[in-house]
């Protein structure tokens, strides 16, 4: 087996290399056992860690192309690229965790064995974010690390830890705070990347900002969001007609009903970028979808629960849910990742939510012209991870894309309300991604939300189109 | 080379296991502390690796009395009884300790510390989190330790003991950038675990090389029953790779069931009464014998089964075990593992009084580098309770020691530089003295044991302390230490096996036919002292 690793010796090298190795393992082996190869018959000198050989420990993880893994766990493939975790470097694979171990909150003990009260139903609420092994990909992948102060991940997850903990008298709110809680863009990477599916963003970060919310700690600019919404049910405000206000209740496709939907169009779509939503109202249309768009539906509540503002979301999912409900639909079509994503994992629906790209990739649609120009497709974080859609866009891309380029995934800068609570952070993200995107050579860009869109182009300077919009030009350019 | 960077402090802790860390955050209490870890701390031990759970008496049902026989009974009476007596007195406190400390242990639906029944008990009094317990206090106690005045110094390796005299003072260190360092200390722990590494199937993480043994014997401190090698009857058999890696008793525990490839419950044979939850020693040559006899997997294993648990109790109470066999490939709701015999805990070690000392003064030592708490055959759960009985007691002993002017030899360190200029001409490659040594110990020294095997492996364990080691550079002197170290370690259980001529707990040997049972055995412990070694003779039992 072949594999490629990242060496580094602070005391003879300027800079990092690789090497590529040739060594014989066994069937099933791990990354690690391939490490233990390359260290035992062919150079001693290979500095990696090691310990428990089980996922328990978390000493060996590495990068394996690109992706945090326990080199323990993780099965070696031919070519596999080993470098380290993106952290402080110390030698070859080894990183120095100690700046991120010193960010770990202990508990401050009430010393009264019987007056502390847990309950069983304390442990079960913990449980979920104590299964934490210290290997720290969460941190080495965390795209507001280094952007911000913020402590990263882990250093969230502990504080939330002990925030639910009787047992712990210190106040864990004002500390998450000062660690950089509202840095956190809820992209979920932690999660991609955690050994232990450690769900930090939702059951650490979102809680924790809610309590904040709660003090009085939160940003400005995200109360004068929820105190928009409170009021108008909107997070945008009104400026032109909206785009509720100038559709039908219902739009008949073109010739064949093959299928009935719902449509959820969200706040920017609704009323800040308009055409987009037009645009695939007639991409619907033209693959014979009818569309039922109940003008009684209201923000879905994302931006208040990534920045705290829960209070108010009940109200938001009771009124969306009875406005589909009442339209007699079983599925919902969003077009906004964050929307998706929100009516997805925060709502309890009685109808199928789906992205609009998950849903014409899984009915078909009519190929449209090729489009000129070369394009690369930007994976919003909440239709990634959020909803598991990576493959759908693409496909719908490039049946209309003249040339398409590849590009992986990686926040932009623009959710989890960063971009207008710590524009500097969110810039300073996208900075990152507007590099990844130079790469790829292209064009445009093309992404499914909104917020990905606007941020996109502010960083970039390049036109970011919606997919639906881009589809339509296909069709239009086929009509011609 | 040189030592520039010398420190001294009140009491050093070698080792960051659960013993090492419990002692550290007691021994603070009394002056300044350092622990020092070849590893990150608290990833090195096998603590952070237990997965079943801790033994303490919490029901009024129970007793410490019962926990004391089970413990006896289960270590085949060779135990030292005051160390078991205190493990069992000591090991509710103890834990109270840990939930005090912010422990995640499950809780019973009345609020109090759930328990479950493991192998050779009378009372369900094994505590737990799920199956990743040890997990659960190696972080509890970091946290404890990060909240203290401790000094933690990462991947920082004891290459010897500095001695003044009789006493112990302090230790010769490198760390992972292969600088030397002087340590002295008023008083030392070893806590450095046990040394499964020795065999090539084993649980062990790979820090588990019994450095604290050859440490604590080159010193000239007593070791006791070091042949008394537990295998443990469940690890992993796929893949290769990961052949030995603990299947925690808790499976058995929660009711699964073993079969071997006739699709037999084989332990009615050997154990009708306790069946899987028999003693591990009893478990583990049950499948031992029904591989050797054909009756194994074609991979090498017997079944382990828990299809017929609803699929929410294995979610719940073993989600390491469930999620670890789906990354291999099996979903244990629905398919049986495949298990075989792996080298798991060390019974024999450093002798020590209850109040963790060793024959040498200034010396301490807790956890498994320890000898006489288990006896011949370690309970499951035991262990990580005697991490924290002994880890306290040997804190507060070394604390208490009073300061005194130390006065390093220098020869000591001379020696050590010396040695480690050797190390730069040698020519024996330390991967394949290791794997050797490895394969050696599972053939000659495993589960059955015959005296012409043992006295194989003690000329081919003799050859290769011969061998000159070979490193190329700084960052390799550990590693050649510590391959001596288990050179040093086998020789010791070898040694001890041979020694031993009967049958007793997890010492197994074939070429011996005896008269009696554990009982009434004419024979104590086994020990090692210098160049001394020997048995010692119950004269009642004669």
């Amino acid at each position: 087996m072949k594999v490629i690793i990242s060496r580094f010796n602070p005391e003879t090298d300027s800079e990092p290399h690789f090497e590529t190795y040739e060594v014989s393992v066994s069937e099933g082996a791990r990354v690690l056992n391939v490490l233990d190869a390359v260290h035992d018959t062919i150079d001693a000198s290979l500095g990696y860690r090691h310990c428990c050989r089980g996922g328990q420990c978390g000493s060996c993880a590495v990068r394996v192309n690109g992706e945090p893994a326990l080199a323990c766990m993780q099965e070696a493939k031919d070519g596999d690229i080993i470098e380290p975790l993106s952290l402080p470097r110390i030698r070859d694979l080894i990183v120095d965790i100690a700046p991120a171990i010193a960010q770990m909150a202990w508990l401050n003990a009430d010393s009264c064995f019987e007056c502390s009260h847990v309950t069983a139903d304390d442990i079960e609420e913990i449980k979920p974010l104590r299964e934490c092994i210290e290997c720290f990909s969460c941190i080495s992948s965390c795209p507001a690390v280094g952007a911000s102060t913020y402590a990263g991940p882990t250093a969230i997850r502990q504080q939330q830890r002990l925030n639910l903990d009787p047992r712990d008298k210190a106040d864990r709110v004002e500390e998450a705070v000062a660690k950089g809680l509202f840095s956190c863009t809820t992209c979920h990477k932690c999660v991609e990347v955690c050994p232990k599916s450690i769900e930090t963003p939702r059951k650490a970060v979102e809680k924790l900002r809610a309590l904040a919310v709660k003090r009085g700690l939160s940003l400005p600019a995200h109360k004068s969001l929820a105190s928009l919404i409170e009021s108008t049910g909107r997070s945008v405000e009104r400026k032109e007609p909206t785009f509720l206000e100038r559709v039908s209740d219902v739009i008949e496709p073109e010739g064949e009903v093959r299928a009935t939907v719902g449509f959820f169009v969200g706040c920017m779509f609704n009323g800040r970028v308009v055409q987009p939503a037009l645009d695939a109202m007639e991409v619907l249309r033209r693959n014979g979808i009818r569309v039922i768009i109940p003008k009684t539906q209201v923000c879905c509540g994302s931006p208040l629960i990534r920045t705290g503002f829960t209070g108010f979301i009940p109200e938001l999912q009771e009124r969306n849910i009875k406005a589909f409900v009442d339209a007699g639909v079983d599925t919902v079509l969003t077009m906004c990742a964050g929307c998706g994503s929100t009516l997805k994992n925060d709502y309890n629906t009685p109808f199928r939510v789906a992205d609009i790209t998950e849903f014409l990739a899984e009915i078909g649609f009519e190929e449209p012209a090729k489009v000129e120009g070369s394009y690369t497709y930007h994976d919003p974080c909440h239709l990634l991870r959020g909803q598991h859609i990576s493959e759908q866009p693409r496909v719908l891309l490039k049946s209309v894309a003249e040339k398409f380029v590849d590009m992986s995934p990686r926040c932009c800068g623009a959710g989890g309300g960063v971009k207008s609570g710590q524009p500097e952070e969110a810039a300073l993200i996208g900075a990152v991604r507007a590099e990844m995107v130079k790469e790829t050579g292209a064009d445009y860009i093309v992404t499914v939300c909104p917020f990905c869109e606007f941020h996109l182009h502010q960083v970039t300077g390049l036109t970011v189109k919606n997919i639906a919009s881009l589809m339509l030009e296909g069709y239009r350019k086929k009509d011609c | 080379m040189g030592f520039e960077n010398r420190s001294d402090f009140h009491v050093l802790v070698i080792g960051s296991g659960g013993a090492g860390i419990r002692a550290a955050v007691e021994a603070e209490k009394y002056g300044s502390v350092v622990l020092i870890s070849k590893t990150i701390t608290g990833k090195g031990g096998c603590t952070v690796m237990a997965e079943g759970g801790y033994n303490a008496v919490l029901s009024d049902n129970d007793a410490v009395s019962v926990h004391f026989e089970d413990t006896i009974k289960g270590g085949a009476y060779l135990n030292d009884e005051a160390l078991a007596e205190t493990l069992a007195s000591e090991a509710p406190a103890r834990i109270r300790d840990l939930f005090n400390w912010g422990a995640v242990f499950d809780l019973s639906p009345e609020n109090t510390i759930a328990q479950r029944p493991f192998g050779g008990q009378r009372f369900p009094r094994t505590c737990y989190a799920g199956d990743h317990t040890g997990h659960e206090m190696v972080m509890t106690l970091l946290e404890r330790l990060r909240g203290s005045n401790v000094e933690i110094r990462d991947e920082t390796t004891a290459l010897e003991l500095l001695k003044d005299g009789d006493k112990v003072i302090g230790a010769v260190t490198v760390d992972r950038n292969g600088e030397l360092g002087v340590i002295t200390a008023d008083a030392v722990i070893l806590a450095t675990g046990g040394a499964g590494q020795l065999y090539n199937v084993t649980t062990n993480s790979t820090a588990g090389t019994g450095d604290g043994y050859a440490l604590g014997f080159r010193a000239g401190a007593k070791l006791i029953d070091m042949e008394q090698v537990q295998f443990h009857p469940t690890g992993a058999v796929y893949p290769a790779d990961s052949r030995g890696r603990l299947i925690t008793e808790a499976v058995r525990g929660e009711g699964g069931i073993l079969k071997n490839a006739l699709g037999e419950r084989f332990m009615e044979k050997y154990d009708p009464a306790r069946m899987e939850l028999s003693t591990r020693d009893v478990v583990a040559r049950a499948i031992a014998t029904e591989i050797l006899e054909g009756r194994g997997t074609p991979s090498g294993g017997v079944y382990l089964d828990v299809t017929h648990l609803s699929a929410e109790q294995i979610e719940t109470r073993l989600p390491v075990m469930l999620h670890q066999f789906l990354q291999f490939g099996v979903d244990i709701r629905t398919q049986p593992m495949e298990v075989a015999p792996t080298a798991h805990h060390f019974m024999g070690g450093l002798e020590i009084t209850k109040d963790a000392e060793t024959t040498i003064p200034h010396l301490f030592a807790a956890g498994e580098v320890t000898g006489g708490v288990h006896g011949a055959n370690r309970l499951g759960g035991n262990a990580l309770a005697d991490t924290q009985v002994f880890g306290r007691r040997a804190g507060i002993s070394a604390g208490k020691c009073k300061s005194f002017v130390k006065e390093i030899d220098t020869s000591a360190l001379d020696a050590v530089e010396a040695k480690i200029s050797r190390l730069y001409d040698g020519d024996a490659a330390i991967p394949s003295v290791r794997r050797n040594l490895k394969s050696l110990m599972w053939n000659n020294v495993g589960i059955y044991r015959n005296e012409l095997d043992l006295k194989v492996a003690d000329r081919e364990i003799g050859k290769m302390q011969k061998m000159p080691l070979k490193i190329s550079s700084a960052h390799e002197i550990a590693d050649a230490f510590i391959t001596e170290n288990m050179l040093t370690v086998a020789s010791l259980v070898v040694s001890g096996a041979l020694l031993r001529r009967e049958s007793r707990g997890a010492h197994t040997r074939t070429d011996i036919k005896q008269k009696w049972t554990a009982d009434n055995s004419p024979f104590g412990h086994t020990w090692f002292a210098g160049k001394k070694a020997g048995i010692d003779i119950v004269e009642a039992n004669l």
